[in-house]
């Protein structure tokens, strides 16, 4: 089964109500490239099985990204505090942030 | 924090030192004459206790504070080139005193820096961040194709913006003065990043922020746009800006980033945990507190009305975790305090309209009920 994911952005700037409403990709419907690129990103970061992330207080300005994953065996959900450390996990929310930005800007259409 | 010892003693004494230098030198200039001798002793009272506080640091401070006496008000910028990526702070580019370059995002983080540090140098006498000369430093083209900008605890950060929504960070001069401005109110009262009073750290950004924009513009409370962040959407966005003070919940409304929903008044409080409990949504009370406030007392928004803030601010009374009503109530000794009965009305009539009652009845500043202040934290309160 391919992945389902649920994407939140809290925070940053400025409060947006439409880029806080989160969002579901569900890489069954992407092109086959763009489902592999994240299933890939998925796995590097080893979002099953790493450590929960650590939440220090929060810094003014920085975002929250809420990423929950549902691959159809297993099911987590993390919340991930800016600036992220772990190269994996930031390269998969910056993937992710991109990809819901086109998701968005094609639904506001 | 604040490093090194305290300050030995404050240098603004009681309601006469209160006004700020820049105000007391158009008066030496243009006012009356008993105006002028009055304003010209202030400054002369002034001058003569920032030297003694120099002298002070000289004789009793650490070996680092040394320098800082005798560069004392200048600022030290450095602007970092973090290269697309996220490893803070990067390459420096841009030091204090280096010329100009081509790259945009430096110059103008470079001086947005500049015209803080000047701000409030200028017209509140602090010496950057912690009124001890603490360096300035920034990083830009953070991360790719990011759309954010924070203070991280020690330096701000500006992302490049994806170019469909956002612009550059750096293109806004308010937005710059919010994130420095973060690093005051953590060193001056270190408020939550939590619910009101969280909203409250927002709003002092949004104010101060604001209030560098309109000092380098040279604009009066009247002829202000009291926006953050104009400049920083794409012609792609149907919006104006961040936030609106003067009318907040207008500042956008687009189908990519929904429409701006800052209360303006107590009756549209939003009870969320999203965003650290709408620290940036409820922050528009506040804001819009200022606003009247400022536009009722006339003038430069810095002279009266910010100058009410920044003491509040600096308050010792101002608890981390306070409220919009523990501010509030603040704000209105403050003013009667520094500007009289006059200002003191203005304020509280200001809040008063955006829901807050700071009547007696209903005004309990902390730690004020008993006869004796409260143990101070070892910072600075008003004289």
């Amino acid at each position: 089964m391919s992945l389902q994911i649920d994407f939140g952005i809290e925070g940053g700037l400025a409060a947006f109500p439409g880029l806080a409403k989160p969002l579901r990709i569900d890489c069954a419907n992407l092109a086959k490239d763009e489902a592999g690129r994240i299933e890939a990103l998925v796995r590097r970061a080893d979002f099953f099985g790493r450590r929960e992330p650590a939440h220090a207080a929060p810094l003014p300005d920085a975002r929250t990204y809420t990423i929950g994953v549902d691959d159809g065996s297993q099911c987590r959900t993390l919340r991930l505090d800016e600036p992220i450390a772990d190269d994996a996990m930031r390269a998969l929310v910056a993937e992710l942030r991109e990809h819901a930005l086109r998701l968005r800007r094609a639904g506001a259409r | 924090m604040r490093n090194g010892p305290a300050a030995p003693q404050r240098h603004r004494c009681g309601c006469r030192a209160i006004v700020p230098p820049e105000l007391l030198r158009r008066i030496a200039q243009n006012g009356t004459k008993p105006q002028r001798e009055a304003a010209l002793a202030t400054l002369a009272t002034d001058h003569s206790l920032r030297f003694a506080r120099a002298t002070a640091q000289l004789t009793g401070g650490p070996p680092r504070r040394l320098a800082l006496v005798a560069a004392e008000f200048v600022p030290r910028r450095t602007v970092f080139d973090a290269g697309h990526r996220e490893a803070l702070p990067g390459t420096p580019v841009r030091a204090e005193g280096q010329r100009a370059g081509r790259d945009t995002e430096v110059n103008e983080a470079y001086d947005g820096l500049g015209a803080t540090f000047a701000f409030f140098a200028d017209v509140y006498d602090r010496n950057s961040i912690d009124d001890a000369g603490m360096p300035l430093d920034a990083s830009v083209h953070y991360s790719v194709r990011y759309d954010n900008a924070f203070w991280n605890g020690r330096q701000m950060v500006f992302g490049d913006g994806d170019g469909e929504i956002f612009n550059r960070f750096t293109a806004s001069l308010d937005v710059i003065g919010h994130e420095l401005a973060h690093g005051i109110t953590a060193d001056e009262a270190n408020l939550a990043y939590l619910g009101q009073a969280g909203a409250l750290n927002e709003s002092i950004s949004d104010v101060f922020g604001s209030l560098v924009k309109q000092y380098r513009l040279g604009q009066a409370a009247a002829e202000a746009d009291w926006l953050i962040g104009e400049g920083l959407f794409t012609r792609r966005v149907k919006g104006v800006a961040l936030r609106s003070m003067k009318a907040p919940g207008t500042a956008f409304d687009d189908p990519v980033l929904g429409k701006d929903d800052q209360p303006a008044t107590m009756a549209g409080y939003v009870h969320t945990t999203a965003d650290n409990g709408g620290v940036h949504t409820n922050s528009g009370i506040p804001n819009h507190a200022f606003y009247l406030a400022a536009v009722a007392l006339g003038g430069n928004a810095w002279d009266v009305a910010g100058h009410v803030w920044y003491e509040t601010l600096r308050d010792r009374h101002l608890r981390p975790n306070a409220t919009f009503r523990q501010f509030a109530a603040l704000t209105v000794r403050n003013a009667a305090q520094s500007f009289g009965a006059a200002a003191e009305r203005a304020v509280a009539t200001a809040w008063q309209d955006v829901g807050i009652d700071t009547s007696a009845r209903s005004r309990r500043v902390p730690g004020r009920t008993a006869g004796r202040a409260p143990a101070r934290r070892g910072r600075r309160g008003i004289a």
